[in-house]
């Protein structure tokens, strides 16, 4: 859509929010309060978060509005992929170095998460009952996409797009949207055509690092062993939410997506390392293949 | 599709191993680089792997033209119960090997990918980089 841009950095991505009109400093300085609250409840990267302070007390801790959904859909998805993707992935993330500190410094061997059960939720509040870090990332930067699409609609835009980094959410539309080659940014490998809907990809190559024993990482991991999973390239959902589509595109990673298209409407994209690809029938696509 | 496609998806992490292989050739990488593209030509190698299912050895010729793979031939050895496994449950999508265009030449509005990774993970990446190169 052509239209106002306003780009910032947050959340370790850049964001492009697209509007019709050029936003007050009003709204601006609401969306930036928002991110910021998001932030400071689940960011893993900061020790004054939430989150941190559940990893270090073991809870109970409230984690806020935005809590319920967030949590239950990651326990959702917990269950269905039976524990291979989990929100307490995050300290099997911390022993191959992808904490806070960004040490990118790998402990030998791998540490598979902690059962979904040890994550108690009540409402907002999260207890824990087995030593754990919570990490929210395969969902919480499309829920807070959400979020920023919510408050620019309710501020009188009725068309924009909210885009983090290459996952979005698009109010009227349609938008043309290219699906980056994972091996490749200048190049796409298929255009999606949303309206009214979310896109959102999951593709760990440009987030790689090498461990001090020569093991090539990156941080889409199954929780059952704390690996990085090494069949997939790229994934991408199509979904009425981005916080849907976001966890999808990670799901996707770790159950073939015949699995998931009986719990959830959307439509979906996967390429293997190799270089093929498969996608559902309904993806509102033109694949380059 | 044929069980071809199927088995090739199957066995994405030797023909990962591979990609890794082609692009460490055709780049000095630091030990921390991010897979690059790779250079043109044609690439040969064998794999093997172990799934639950037993050993398996996979056959992949790719070809990549300005840094995109256009190409990809897979051989795989045998294909097990779990790879027929996902050969049905594939069946359900379209399937094809991927041609990359260049987003140059494309009309869109925005991207979707990894291209846009968070500043704190490419500058940790730089300052490994850095103590690499001391």
């Amino acid at each position: 859509m052509t239209g106002a841009v306003t780009a910032f950095d947050a959340i370790g991505t850049r964001w492009r929010i697209t509007t019709g009109r050029v936003l007050t400093a009003d709204e601006r300085a609401a969306v930036d309060d928002l991110v910021e609250e998001y932030d400071r409840t689940f960011s893993r990267f900061r020790a004054d978060s939430a989150v941190a302070r559940l990893a270090a007390t073991g809870g109970p801790v409230d984690l806020g509005r935005s809590a319920p959904a967030l949590l239950g859909l990651l326990q959702r998805l917990a269950a269905l992929t039976r524990g291979a993707m989990t929100p307490l992935i995050g300290g099997s993330l911390e022993h191959l170095g992808y904490d806070a500190g960004y040490r990118l410094a790998a402990a030998p061997g791998y540490r598979a998460a902690p059962p979904i059960e040890s994550l108690h939720v009540d409402g907002s509040t999260a207890t824990l009952t087995a030593p754990a870090v919570l990490d929210v990332g395969a969902a919480g930067k499309g829920q807070l996409v959400d979020l920023v699409l919510a408050l620019l609609q309710g501020a009188g835009h009725t068309t924009c797009t909210v885009d983090a980094g290459g996952d979005l959410r698009i109010a009227g539309g349609p938008v043309r949207v290219a699906l980056e080659h994972p091996f490749d940014p200048d190049a796409a490998i298929g255009v999606v055509t949303v309206a009214d809907a979310a896109v959102a990809g999951s593709a760990p190559n440009r987030r790689r690092w090498t461990s001090p024993d020569g093991r090539r990482l990156h941080h889409v991991l199954d929780g059952r062993t704390g690996e990085p999973v090494d069949t997939v390239a790229a994934t991408w959902a199509v979904a009425g939410t981005a916080m849907l589509a976001d966890a999808l595109a990670t799901a996707l990673f770790l159950v073939p997506p015949e699995e998931l298209e009986p719990e959830f409407d959307f439509t979906w994209l996967r390429m293997a390392t190799d270089g093929r690809a498969h996608w559902s029938p309904r993806l509102p696509a033109e694949v380059f293949a | 599709m044929n069980g071809r496609t199927a088995a090739a998806t199957a066995l994405g992490v030797a023909a990962l191993g591979l990609l890794a292989g082609c692009t460490s050739t055709a780049q000095a990488a630091p030990a921390a680089s991010p897979a690059g593209p790779a250079k043109d030509g044609t690439y040969r190698a064998t794999g093997d792997y172990d799934t639950p299912g037993g050993p398996e050895s996979v056959d992949v010729t790719l070809t990549v033209r300005s840094g995109v793979v256009t190409a990809v031939h897979v051989t795989g050895s045998h294909i097990t119960p779990n790879a027929q496994h996902y050969q049905a449950a594939f069946e359900s999508g379209i399937s094809g090997v991927v041609v990359g265009k260049r987003l140059a030449g494309l009309s869109v509005g925005a991207v979707s990918g990894s291209s846009l990774t968070g500043q704190g993970f490419d500058q940790a990446l730089d300052s490994i980089r850095v103590e690499a190169a001391k």
